[in-house]
């Protein structure tokens, strides 16, 4: 029941309402007059088919009936029933993108994409308001809005996917037409940009827009500086972007900008996002790579330059870290690396993060696994200081290029690790910097330190390394011939050599300081002295033959000592001192031990000693001479029976084993001993004969004579020795050089004698033969091999004999290693290739490791092969000179 | 077989001839200076090098130090000009003299 007041209301309403349509026109004529212009401008509005072309439409007609409408306040409720037929009709826009989805899903060709952008622009165009209507910006803007939102709530997820192939080939396209500083208009892709921002693409997506530049750049920076490090990109790489990419992101984000001024301010956020992108894309690209960075340098320099500038616009110190720990912890930091290497790596390593990061901070968090690791190495202290004398032929490069450069820079450059006052920070110190804020608690801001200082701080006290700096010059003093140019031509260069000697210990002074390295100018003042010595005896010797005495004096001639100072050569600990004559120290180490104590030269030997040492107490007649028999080394010549001559240097020991043998064979003749076969003695004789050293030592004597050929174990007889003086009937094989090894009889000697070497070494009976031994253990070896090459990726044969001589027992010579890795080339498990002209310093070729075809089965066949090589004794074949692959 | 020694590189330390012991027995660490208690083969705690450099000296009491350690101690008011083991006076027997050789 309705009240009268509502009545009332209800009909002025209606009245009002009424009254607007009508327009106070007499009748209802208004109301008419309303409708009719409410139908022309609903029909001139109608979304309809592309094919339905809008028929003529009297424009001023059109316009009064909005005008109509518009008196008639009822323009939003007109726009609301275009719309809502804009809806009901949007299916036909709709097929339209379902075919071409179908189409593009189909064969993913992005221009089908752009045939539908092409398509939805015209329906667009084909239905939005006439522009001639200028019926204000609502109308339009409603217009585009409701066109868009129902566009974009019918296209499948794959129109992203085609859109992204399209924004992409745009890009392409843009990057590959230089042009001429010309306008945007100019750019081939214009057009279809502008149907995106018609469509309202570029606004919905945008971040798929900005993907394909980041894309666009990341492939652009892996393809043209992946592993090229020798120049800085950087620059390159922006002068690229504002070449190529600028174009195209004018298009994109300087749309609408009416001078350059503007499109300028418009492309500042987006172009220092891409710049950004630039240098994240190449700075994870370094990360990735900065072991092999670091391996490269000093040649990689550029990519060190560009990391350092990257690092500071983007924050991946962490991740730089976390990268170089990993690929040192799984290339560097395993048994198959050896110290030198590691050395070496690890002093790039400090050189390449100095260039990144000069307050050391990156160092410091790298560093430290290394420096654990080399500290628990054994061999350390011994690779440091042999590169220190210049005793590293086989790495090229000194670990110390820079320690004399920064001795002059940093004064007198004397290693401080001992003196604690540096850790602490010098606050007065006007260049103080604050620790960068990624410095742990255990960060210290070291004084820039050389290389060596660096080093030497990897122990508590620098007293390891001048003990060693000792052992090794003994050892290289040692190997010096005292050979006085008076007497014999100076081709070994005595002079020379000690003066090489003596300016590396003024090198070396200057780092450890005067008053350490003491002793070592006692052994070079040694050296010089017995020179002079030597040559004065010599002389002596030569005014006393030349008149009457008896010619047989002449004989001392041969002897020429080197005389040391008791106290000051290493000789006092007998284990440091016993590696000298020898590189496998390991093993030997224990048997020269024995030895030292009672060995004692034999027979001719004697006697040369004791007229040597009447000639020298002639000389220094405050002086006596103690001989050390067990160093120094002997040039013997060998006699045969059937008039062979064979001369070889070997250890005092094989000396003495030797001159056994030739004492016995005098003692025959003169004891007219029927003996057609050469002078024999068993293992016992030969020990005591020595002065009873060790089992072991004799053995090894042994073995060296039965390798030159000289001797043989009697058959049937074990531990009894002959000289062999008829050479072997059977044809000697390779022949190369002193080791060439006999026929067949004596390779059963060898290996017999080996097997006992390998018995007495560790306890065990010899049941396996010598082949067999090598062949497994170079099968123990091949995993260090591996190791290497697959870390590694390539190294020449002598930088892996030369780090196999650090695993545990290997003795194997190169030439054998050479066999052994051409036996792997054959079975596929390496490759070898030519050395590249950058790393043709000394070696020949490298060795690379095939990874895809290491297979059980071939490494079976593999070792199979190696143990046949050794079977049928192929010894010194040098296949492996000829360079395959 | 004949075998015969074209060269031998070999190696020998230098002792001085104290008369005392075989030079080539085992007792290699030998005697010490009385005065610094440095091995006569090293050499005395102002010098550098030993052998030549920094002689011995033998006293007629037998002693035998480093020549500048004894000279050093004799320069002092309180050797009295006396061997420092047995404090008899210094002397140098006749049999012995230093040993200079020019090299
Ligand atoms: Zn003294
Ligand atoms: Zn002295
Ligand atoms: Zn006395």
């Amino acid at each position: 029941m309705a009240s009268d007041a509502l009545r009332s209301q209800v009909a002025a309403k209606w009245q009002e309402s009424f009254a607007r349509l009508n327009r106070h026109e007499p009748g209802i004529a208004g109301l008419v007059r309303f409708s009719h212009a409410w139908n022309v401008a609903l029909a001139v509005l109608r979304p309809r088919r592309l094919d339905e072309l809008k028929e003529d439409v009297d424009i001023e007609l059109v316009r009064s009936a909005f005008a109509v409408i518009n008196g008639g306040r009822r323009l939003p409720f007109l726009l609301e029933t275009f719309l809502e037929e804009l809806k009901k009709r949007y299916w036909m826009v709709g097929k339209d993108v379902e075919e071409y989805m179908a189409r593009f899903e189909q064969t993913e060709n992005a221009e089908v994409i752009r045939d539908l952008v092409l398509r939805l622009v015209a329906w667009f165009k084909h239905w939005a308001p006439l522009p001639e209507l200028r019926l204000g910006s609502t109308i339009y803007s409603a217009y585009t809005l409701s066109f868009q939102t129902h566009l974009f709530s019918i296209v499948p997820p794959s129109f992203a996917t085609g859109f992204k192939a399209l924004v992409s080939s745009t890009l392409s396209a843009s990057a590959s037409t230089t042009k001429s500083h010309g306008h945007d208009t100019d750019d081939p892709n214009a057009p279809i940009w502008q149907s995106f921002e018609t469509l309202g693409l570029i606004d919905r997506y945008e971040s798929i827009i900005a993907t394909v530049g980041y894309e666009f750049i990341e492939h652009h920076v892996l393809d043209t500086c992946t592993a090229e490090w020798s120049r800085p990109m950087l620059s390159e790489l922006r002068d690229w972007m504002s070449e190529k990419v600028v174009p195209w992101m004018l298009l994109i984000y300087a749309r609408g900008a009416t001078n350059a001024e503007e499109a300028r301010s418009m492309l500042q956020g987006v172009g220092s996002r891409f710049d950004f992108h630039i240098n994240k894309t190449l700075c994870d690209l370094r990360t990735k790579e900065i072991f092999d960075i670091i391996i490269d340098f000093p040649e990689s320099n550029g990519a060190l330059m560009d990391l350092k500038d990257c690092l500071q616009r983007v924050d991946q110190r962490p991740a730089l870290v976390k990268a170089l720990r990993q690929a040192n912890r799984k290339r560097l930091l395993h048994p198959g690396a050896d110290t030198k290497l590691i050395l070496s790596q690890y002093v790039a390593t400090i050189k390449c993060l100095r260039i990144i990061d000069p307050p050391g901070v990156l160092l410091f968090k790298v560093a430290d696994p290394i420096r654990r690791y080399l500290r628990d190495r054994p061999d350390t202290i011994r690779c440091i200081v042999a590169n220190l004398v210049g005793d590293d032929s086989d790495s090229p490069d000194s670990l110390l290029d820079d320690t004399i450069d920064s001795t002059s820079g940093s004064g007198g450059g004397q290693i401080t690790t001992t003196n604690p006052a540096h850790l602490i920070d010098d606050y007065s110190d006007p260049n103080w910097d604050p620790e960068p804020i990624d410095a742990g608690p255990e960060f210290r801001a070291n004084k820039p330190q050389d290389v060596l200082s660096t080093l030497v701080s990897i122990y508590d006290s620098q007293d390891l390394f001048v003990k060693e700096v000792q052992i090794l010059l003994a050892q290289r003093l040692l190997s010096i011939p005292i050979l006085s140019n008076t007497t014999v031509e100076d081709t070994n260069g005595t002079t020379e050599r000690i003066e090489k000697e003596r300016r590396t210990l003024e090198i070396l002074k200057l780092r450890f300081g005067e008053m350490a390295l003491g002793v070592c100018e006692v052994m070079l003042k040694d050296m010089t002295d017995s020179k002079r010595i030597d040559s004065h005896i010599q002389n002596q010797l030569s005014l006393s033959s030349s008149s009457s005495t008896p010619p047989s004096s002449a004989d001392i001639n041969v002897v020429h000592p080197t005389i040391i100072s008791h106290h000051f050569w290493p000789s006092s600990d007998p284990s440091a001192f016993s590696s000298l004559s020898n590189q496998h120290h390991h093993q030997q180490q224990q048997n020269q031990q024995q030895s030292s104590s009672s060995f004692m030269l034999p027979g001719q030997f004697k006697t040369l000693q004791s007229t040597y040492l009447s000639q020298f107490t002639k000389f220094k007649p405050d002086k006596t001479l103690r001989f050390l028999p067990n160093l120094g080394s002997v040039t013997l010549l060998i006699r045969f029976e059937d008039e062979r001559e064979m001369e070889v240097q070997v250890g005092a020991i094989e000396a003495g084993v030797l001159e056994l043998f030739n004492m016995k064979g005098e003692e025959e003749v003169e004891g007219d001993v029927e003996n057609k076969e050469g002078a024999m003695l068993s293992l016992d004789e030969l020990i005591q004969g020595l002065g009873g050293i060790d089992k072991g030592s004799v053995l090894k004597a042994l073995l060296t004579w039965i390798d030159y050929g000289v001797l043989e174990e009697v058959e049937g007889r074990e531990g009894m020795f002959r000289v062999l003086e008829v050479e072997n009937d059977r044809k000697r094989e390779g022949g190369g050089g002193g080791g060439g090894g006999g026929g067949e009889g004596e390779e059963r000697t060898r290996q017999a004698v080996a097997a006992h070497v390998h018995a007495q070494e560790s306890n065990l009976p010899p049941v396996v033969s010598a082949q067999q031994q090598q062949a497994d253990q170079m099968r123990v070896y091949w995993k260090f091999i591996e190791g290497m090459l697959t870390n590694l990726g390539g190294l020449p044969i002598d930088r892996i004999q030369s780090m196999l001589r650090f695993a545990p027992g290997y003795d194997q010579s190169v030439d054998q290693l050479s066999m052994f890795l051409d036996a792997a080339r054959r079975e596929g498990v390496v490759v070898f290739r030519e050395a590249t002209q950058k790393n043709k310093k000394n070696i020949e070729h490298f060795v690379r490791p095939v990874k895809s075809q290491i297979t059980t089965e071939n490494l079976n066949s593999f070792f199979d092969h190696v143990v046949a090589i050794y079977l049928t004794g192929a010894r010194g074949l040098s296949i492996f000179h000829a360079p395959t692959g | 077989m004949k075998v015969t020694i074209k060269h031998w590189h070999a190696v020998a330390q230098w002792r001085w001839d104290t008369g005392k012991s075989e030079p080539n027995s085992d007792d290699s660490e030998g005697d010490v200076c009385g005065i610094c208690r440095v091995p006569f083969e090293g050499c005395c705690p102002t010098c550098k090098m030993p052998g030549d450099d920094c002689p011995l000296i033998w006293g007629e009491c037998t002693h035998i130090f480093h020549m500048h350690c004894l000279l050093k101690w004799l320069g002092t008011a309180a050797s009295k000009q006396q061997c420092p083991m047995d404090r008899r006076t210094w002397g140098m027997p006749t049999k012995f003299s230093l040993v200079a050789v020019p090299c």
